[in-house]
């Protein structure tokens, strides 16, 4: 679950207007369309007709780059549907949540009243947990390409699915990954006390303790504080092999900078929060070398599967995937087999998205009763040259 | 409770909360001077630091100066940062004595007017900054490396806390001085006695006013400037902890108080590093305010008590 | 005339505080302001030292129209306060207390400080004193000590007898009479109406913010309507 990025906040205010004003057009061409859809498909499957799949996440605010990144996937999967000439046209109706769950409400009528097949999203947990059960009420199928919350699936929530492991696959995967594959013995386990740093600082914790290793320091900082020196002196004091935060990527900065200012020589490993540029910017590039990120997310670009997916992105917006592009991508394609096996009613799809998979381009997408994955991989990432790489997967 | 950590972290504690109590000292003067002044809480001096923080930035990147420097053009860079920091953040207190205190002052409004006036103006200049240049930290260069000094125990005494420590302590000495010896000083303490009569003997009492906020001014951005060295980033809303904490020290050393303010600065630091220590981090904040009510439970007017009314600076 | 004030109306909020003010010093006189509580008296020396705006009227210093000219640059033309209460700065010491009456003045003020410690010998014994810890009478002294520091054309004198012993209060106005003989005009406000019409050449007396009575000093003193309202009927009352 990421929360800012906002490097291209500018940037990606304006895509996010544009995307905007584009999705409104379309919404009101195709209402007409819509409605007339809903009745030719109980009239037989010859004749042309369409529907709309939903798009619900933050276009503009602090936190656009993230649900532009998905929409961008929904809408290159969407347009390559298109140019097979199908039966049923598909159009995007997107909704900008701004990120913020007070506009959920709002956002989830919208889509309903729209009479949306399928939703993409929510993208984020908090407004996830806010728009799902009106989504839920109304039996549309909804799933994320990025919310990770676990309590996201335990609602008994028919309609909910989950493109990516969640926050319980990831904690685990990073504490395996910190005792089984770099040997860490002795770890520090930091967090900022947020539901997601936490959270996901709790699964490090009991699962390093499986896997025999030992939580040395436990500790948590302010993620608006500066001056971290009281969890460093501890740190460093410990001597561990690792030290893992669960966090954003500001606090992530600035922790691992304050550590190797006292000499820590160890590891340092940091979730999803922290997969981000700015925490090679905020830690200063010589201390955030060789720190490890994870995330739920793949890097397509990376991914031999991706090519032509990277290519046709490259070519449609003018730079390459980012971050959940991927996975906006992969959930719309399964939407999209659904309706093309002659799925054009919510329900329909629904019970199209338990009873099949679809291997996609980060993976291969086979849901539980509860809407999580089946399975599901989550990628370490490292700091190489500034960079940040992806560089394999957690143990299990 | 770890007391064992406590006692492991003694020392590196104890340097990490005087470099950061020195700061909140420095900050806290400018609460402090205007308070003695004008019994008003200047809620907008976290501002004057923030903008003092980010001057110093934006010189250092306008010079393109980002890497380790050395001799006269370390000197000169640091110069440098101090003088555009202590130059915004002077500015940033006149134009706010000018544009939100003054002319409530003028008409005679309430302290409580003037407070509300305070945090507008605060979230304006955040606001601003948010906007106009960016919402994400932005780095403050290394000029020097914090290469090892000393050890006290099993703290590292760095080149920066050194420079950090000693420049505070010389700058809240030039001020004290300045307000215990100078004509300027006198009419600073007098404009905090006794206003009319201040005027009676002569004291442009606008005047006065004006140079209480352009010391506190001048002492936020050098703590400003001392903060980059430190933390080496700031951001649009990087003063309002700082700044509550230097208001804190300020209330729990006396406010109105000039070495209540050091004394104070002092105190939070280490009680933030301490409580962290024993309590754990997340405690920190809540240590240090648990003892301001403690204090103020039994000494409400601060530890050092006078204001700068009573106070012999 | 050294100070005319020339109907001068001072308001406080909606209440007229001074309805109407006349009265003139000329240089080397003392004029005593003689008058019940609340008669306006002390509103009086307040504005013709600009700390009270006037509303109507006009206020002249040696010619000259200061009515709106800011308090603090009437002591740089030589007007000089010993303000109510005597406004000590309870923080200063005595010799910053009397620093503070030359603030705006340049150059040596070793002169004045043996001045005032002739005048005020008391007061030289206490230099380090802090003025918050100092008697009434202490006080007294240090206020008019420190008036005098700004070298003033006119003295003005709020209530210098208020709260002192009889003892205390003779000399206090002994030393003003030894002041005006130095060649400073001053201007009293007084309760103590014996003592300040014995001491004044001219008074004014003011009522609920108007003068009802101008008259030399001694012809006030011998007036029997003035001594039944205002001099408590017998002269040793205050005694």
């Amino acid at each position: 679950m990421k929360k800012s990025r906002p490097a291209v906040m500018k940037a990606a205010a304006v895509v996010g207007v544009a995307a905007l004003g584009l999705g409104a057009c379309g919404s009101s061409k195709s209402s007409n369309t819509g409605s007339s859809a809903t009745t030719a498909s109980g009239g037989g499957g010859s004749s042309t007709s369409a529907v709309k799949i939903g798009f619900f996440g933050a276009l503009s605010g602090a936190n656009a780059a993230l649900g532009i990144n998905i929409l961008n996937g929904e809408k290159l999967a969407i347009s390559q549907y298109m140019a097979g000439h199908p039966k049923v046209a598909v159009t995007v109706d997107s909704f900008d949540s701004q990120g913020d769950p007070s506009q959920a409400n709002n956002g989830a009528q919208k889509l309903i009243g729209d009479k949306v097949v399928a939703v993409v999203g929510p993208a984020f947990s908090g407004e996830s947990k806010a728009a799902n059960p009106y989504f839920a009420q109304a039996g549309i199928p909804h799933i994320t390409a990025s919310a990770t919350n676990v309590a996201l699936a335990q609602s008994g929530d028919k309609f909910f699915y989950r493109g990516l492991a969640d926050d319980s696959a990831q904690g685990p995967g990073d504490a395996n990954y910190l005792v089984k594959t770099l040997g860490a013995k002795t770890i520090a386990v930091i967090d900022d006390k947020s539901s997601y740093g936490q959270g996901l600082a709790d699964y490090v914790r009991s699962q390093i303790k499986t896997d025999g290793a030992t939580d040395v320091v436990d500790d948590h900082v302010d993620p608006n504080g500066q001056d971290y020196s009281s969890t460093v002196n501890k740190i460093v004091a410990a001597k561990p092999a690792a030290v893992f935060y669960g966090g954003y990527y500001d606090a992530a900065g600035r922790l691992i900078k304050q550590l190797k200012d006292k000499g820590y020589t160890g590891a340092f490993m940091s979730g999803d929060g922290s997969e981000d540029p700015h925490f090679i910017t905020d830690a200063g590039a010589t201390a955030a070398e060789g720190a490890y990120l994870s995330c739920a997310c793949e890097d397509t670009s990376a991914a031999p599967s991706a090519a032509t997916f990277n290519t046709a992105y490259q070519a449609a917006y003018g730079t390459p995937p980012a971050i959940y592009s991927g996975e906006g991508y992969d959930v719309t394609n399964f939407l999209l087999a659904a309706i093309k096996a002659g799925n054009t009613t919510p329900s329909a799809i629904n019970n199209y998205l338990k009873t099949n998979s679809w291997t996609g381009i980060t993976k291969t997408l086979k849901f539980q009763s509860d809407g999580d994955l089946v399975g599901g991989t989550v990628y370490v990432y490292q700091v190489k040259n500034g960079k940040i790489t992806q560089i394999g997967t957690t143990p299990s | 409770m770890h007391l064992h950590s406590f006692v492991t972290q003694f020392w590196p504690s104890t340097v990490d909360g005087v470099t950061l109590g020195s700061i909140y000292a420095l900050f806290a003067l400018g609460y402090t001077l205007v308070y003695g002044v004008l019994k008003l809480i200047n809620f907008a001096h976290s501002e004057v630091f923030m903008v003092g923080t980010m001057s110093a930035m934006w010189i250092m990147h306008f010079l393109n100066i980002s890497a380790i420097q050395s001799g006269f053009a370390l000197v000169g860079a640091l110069l440098l940062a101090a003088l555009f920091s202590m130059g915004g953040s002077a500015a940033t207190a006149l134009a706010l004595e000018r544009v939100a205190y003054r002319p409530l002052r003028r008409r005679g409004a309430s302290r409580l007017a003037a407070l509300i006036s305070a945090i507008g103006a605060s979230f304006v200049l955040q606001q601003v900054f948010e906007v106009y240049y960016s919402n994400q930290y932005s780095n403050f260069p290394r000029l020097f490396k914090h290469s090892t000094l000393f050890n006290i125990g099993s703290a590292q005494i760095t080149t920066d806390r050194v420079l950090i420590v000693v420049a505070a302590v010389v700058m809240m000495v030039a001020l004290e001085r300045t307000v215990a010896l100078t004509k300027l000083g006198r009419g600073i303490r007098a404009v905090a006695q006794d206003p009319e009569t201040a005027t009676l003997m002569g004291v442009n009492i606008d005047r006065t006013i004006m140079y209480t906020f352009l010391l506190g001014g001048i002492m936020a951005g050098v703590a400003a400037v001392l903060w980059n060295v430190r933390f080496e980033q700031t951001r649009f809303d990087i003063g309002f902890l700082p700044g509550i904490k230097a208001f804190t020290a300020a209330v729990l050393g006396g406010i109105g108080n000039i070495r209540g303010a050091l004394l104070g600065g002092l105190i939070i630091g280490l009680l933030e590093l301490y409580g962290a220590s024993v309590f754990g981090s997340q405690w920190r904040d809540t240590t240090v305010f648990v003892v301001l009510v403690l204090v103020l439970l039994f000494r409400p007017s601060g530890l050092l008590g006078e204001s700068l009314a009573r106070a012999r600076a | 005339m050294l100070l005319e004030v020339d109907d001068v109306h001072v308001f406080y909020g909606a209440v007229e505080a001074l309805k109407g003010i006349s009265l003139q010093v000329a240089k080397g006189e003392i004029v005593a302001l003689i008058g019940a509580n609340g008669a306006g008296k002390t509103t009086t020396l307040k504005m013709i030292s600009g700390v009270r705006p006037v509303k109507t009227g006009k206020v002249r210093f040696d010619g000259q129209d200061i009515t709106h000219m800011p308090g603090h640059k009437r002591v740089d033309l030589g007007l000089c306060q010993a303000p109510e209460g005597r406004g000590i700065f309870p923080g200063m010491t005595v010799v910053e207390n009397l620093e503070m009456g030359a603030f705006n003045r340049k150059g040596s003020l070793t002169e004045d400080f043996d001045r005032v410690y002739d005048l005020f010998p008391r007061l030289a014994e206490r230099r380090k004193q802090v003025g918050g810890t100092m008697s009434g009478g202490e006080q007294q002294m240090l206020a008019i000590g420190r008036a005098l520091m700004a070298r003033p054309e006119v003295l003005l004198l709020d209530e210098p007898s208020m709260g002192l012993a009889p003892k205390l209060v003779s000399q206090i106005f002994s030393i003003i009479r030894q002041i005006n003989a130095q060649g400073t005009t001053v201007l009293l406000v007084e309760q103590n109406a014996v003592q300040a019409l014995t001491l004044a050449h001219r008074a004014y007396v003011l009522e609920i913010g108007k003068i009802v009575r101008s008259a030399p000093a001694a012809d006030l003193l011998a007036d029997d309507s003035v001594r039944a309202a205002y001099l408590g009927g017998d002269l040793g009352a205050s005694a």
